[in-house]
């Protein structure tokens, strides 16, 4: 028998004054899943976890998390949960080291492993207002992570933080996952979804317009790969053969450029022509549909251009010809 | 102390001798003012204080300056800057109990009240005296009630006022007209009947007379200490409610 839904909420509402902020949300959060939150600025997210984690009261609908109600049993769910938070802090002199002390119950973890783990052993006795927004971060991840939470909630994990940050951050998502622990991540970082959630639900106006696996997501709303190269007086005969590819839905000619879009797979079957059809081209550019795209695409509907581009020579004919 | 409140209060009380300016108004404001005034009005016992030793009166009155400062303007600031950055939401969401902080602020405004009522009379005991205390336990009865009432006031402002901006120049504004009428200005027999009337039932007052009459054998002010006894618990029920993370 499967476990049930760590968060199961049915119909939430929620208004700032005249403001509709969450209109009629519903959303499961299966345990031992990583579940994102995604959506354009506005769209309720954050007030949809500040309800979950009960910091805030719904006009309307039922919550249910870890199997309490976070409303009126908050003293029992909140010790079960870690939040990182989007707008908060600490006070400004309080060191890390305190900080630590602070919030550490009987169920916390070593803080000093985690501490080396997120590399801010060596700011421990730093004040809170000294360290940066990176650091910061950090440090409340660890806070959130401290007391052996079964579901954590993180709103706008990485923010300010820099790559190799931002991976050891998502490596210790990941292994707090394999420890059993659900996570709810809202995030605007579209490569962070793809990266850590096993499945994504999207906002819009204070409901959930879709959700799914993100590879599932991106197959329902942006499909289209776009692949574009220069071809001087390419042989109209290629170009028949082209159009005839396999999922192959537009072909377009604009001087020496020539775009093909289609089915993501048409990259394949273009990649074989363009072998075939001797010398390769040297500008090869593959925009690969992204959960940006598609997120793009429900929001607005309409696709982004090109935000990837995959060197020919490299990714496509490199050791093949 | 391993419970929630005792690590706020343990933090707290780090971060206190860590910004000593931040105590400074509670601790200077009242030993300062009180020397000033105090030699301003001299020592001779006088009709206008109830032919009192105005020094001796001045004493028996700035106690309840420091509980008024710590709970009027020290407190509002602290929790409406935490309030206003999110370090109550924090609290909350990382499972504090929902009580918990208020006690602890209530315990550290407790603790900085006690501590600077015995700076005060380390420092005007040499200069002035300290007067006979004639009713020892209602002394004792009043300053920690009137204590309660105000860190609890100081709490329930702090939970209200939307910025510490806002809590500083609304505490500043709430302290000196009480600080003038109740406490450390002139005595209620030389106030016109209007501002007598006025001053009257002023919580800081209300608290002075509690203190002062039976220190300096006055009479007992049961009424006084009845009012800060309600004003005590309606304060702290209204502000625990407040702050519940």
């Amino acid at each position: 028998m499967s476990e049930p839904d760590v968060v199961i909420v049915r119909g939430l509402r929620k208004s700032y004054r005249a403001r509709v902020v969450v209109d009629g949300l519903d959303l499961d959060v299966p345990a031992g899943e990583i579940v994102g939150l995604i959506g354009a600025n506005g769209a309720g997210k954050t007030t949809t976890v500040e309800c979950v984690q009960g910091l805030r009261r719904p006009d309307a609908g039922t919550l249910r998390v870890l199997g309490y109600d976070p409303v009126t049993q908050a003293g029992q769910l909140r010790p079960l949960m870690g939040s990182q938070l989007q707008d908060s802090a600490l006070p400004d002199r309080l060191r890390v080291a305190e900080a630590i002390d602070l919030f550490s119950t009987a169920r916390a973890r070593d803080g000093g492993e985690l501490l080396e783990q997120f590399g801010l052993a060596a700011r421990r006795r730093s004040v809170f207002s000294s360290l940066s927004g990176g650091e910061r971060q950090r440090l409340f991840l660890i806070l959130a992570l401290l007391n052996r939470p079964r579901l954590v909630i993180l709103d706008e994990l990485t923010q300010g933080l820099d790559p190799a940050a931002r991976r050891n951050v998502w490596a210790a998502v990941r292994q707090l996952n394999d420890e059993g622990t659900t996570v709810l991540l809202v995030t605007h970082e579209m490569d962070e979804a793809e990266a850590l959630c096993g499945r994504v639900a999207v906002m819009r106006s204070g409901r959930v317009i879709d959700a799914g696996a993100p590879a599932d997501l991106v197959e329902r709303h942006a499909s289209t790969a776009t692949i574009r190269f220069s071809m001087p007086d390419p042989p109209v005969a290629f170009l028949d053969q082209v159009r005839q590819l396999d999922g192959v839905r537009e072909v377009e000619r604009a001087g020496t450029l020539i775009t093909v879009r289609g089915h993501r797979r048409i990259i394949a079957y273009v990649g074989a022509a363009l072998v075939r059809w001797e010398p390769v081209p040297t500008d090869l550019s593959v925009h690969v549909p992204s959960l940006e795209d598609a997120l793009l695409s429900l929001l607005n509907g309409e696709s982004g251009e090109p935000v990837a581009c995959i060197p020919a020579a490299r990714e496509l004919t490199g050791g093949r010809r | 102390m391993s419970t929630a409140v005792g690590r706020l209060v343990r933090a707290e009380v780090a971060l206190m001798t860590r910004d000593p300016l931040v105590l400074t108004f509670v601790f200077a404001f009242p030993i300062v003012t009180m020397l000033i005034i105090g030699g301003a009005f001299g020592t001779t016992p006088d009709r206008a204080f109830d032919g009192v030793n105005p020094a001796h009166w001045y004493v028996a009155s700035y106690l309840t300056v420091v509980i008024a400062a710590t709970g009027l303007v020290m407190l509002p600031v602290h929790l409406a800057s935490y309030r206003e950055r999110g370090v109550l939401r924090r609290f909350a969401a990382a499972g504090f109990p929902r009580w918990s902080f208020a006690i602890a602020q209530l315990i550290v405004g407790l603790m900085t009240t006690a501590l600077a009522c015995a700076l005060l009379l380390a420092v005007t005991a040499p200069v002035y005296g300290l007067p006979v205390v004639h009713d020892g336990w209602r002394v004792a009865v009043a300053l920690p009630l009137g204590a309660i009432a105000f860190v609890s006031i100081g709490v329930l402002l702090g939970s209200l006022l939307p910025s510490a901006r806002a809590a500083q120049a609304v505490g500043l504004l709430v302290f000196f007209p009480s600080f003038l009428l109740g406490a450390g200005g002139p005595p209620p027999h030389v106030m016109g009947s209007v501002v007598r009337q006025v001053a009257g039932p002023l919580p800081l007052t209300l608290l002075t007379n509690a203190v002062r009459a039976p220190w300096l054998g006055l009479g007992p002010a049961t009424g006084s200490l009845i009012g800060v006894a309600v004003l005590a618990v309606a304060a702290t029920a209204v502000a625990a409610y407040r702050t519940a993370l």
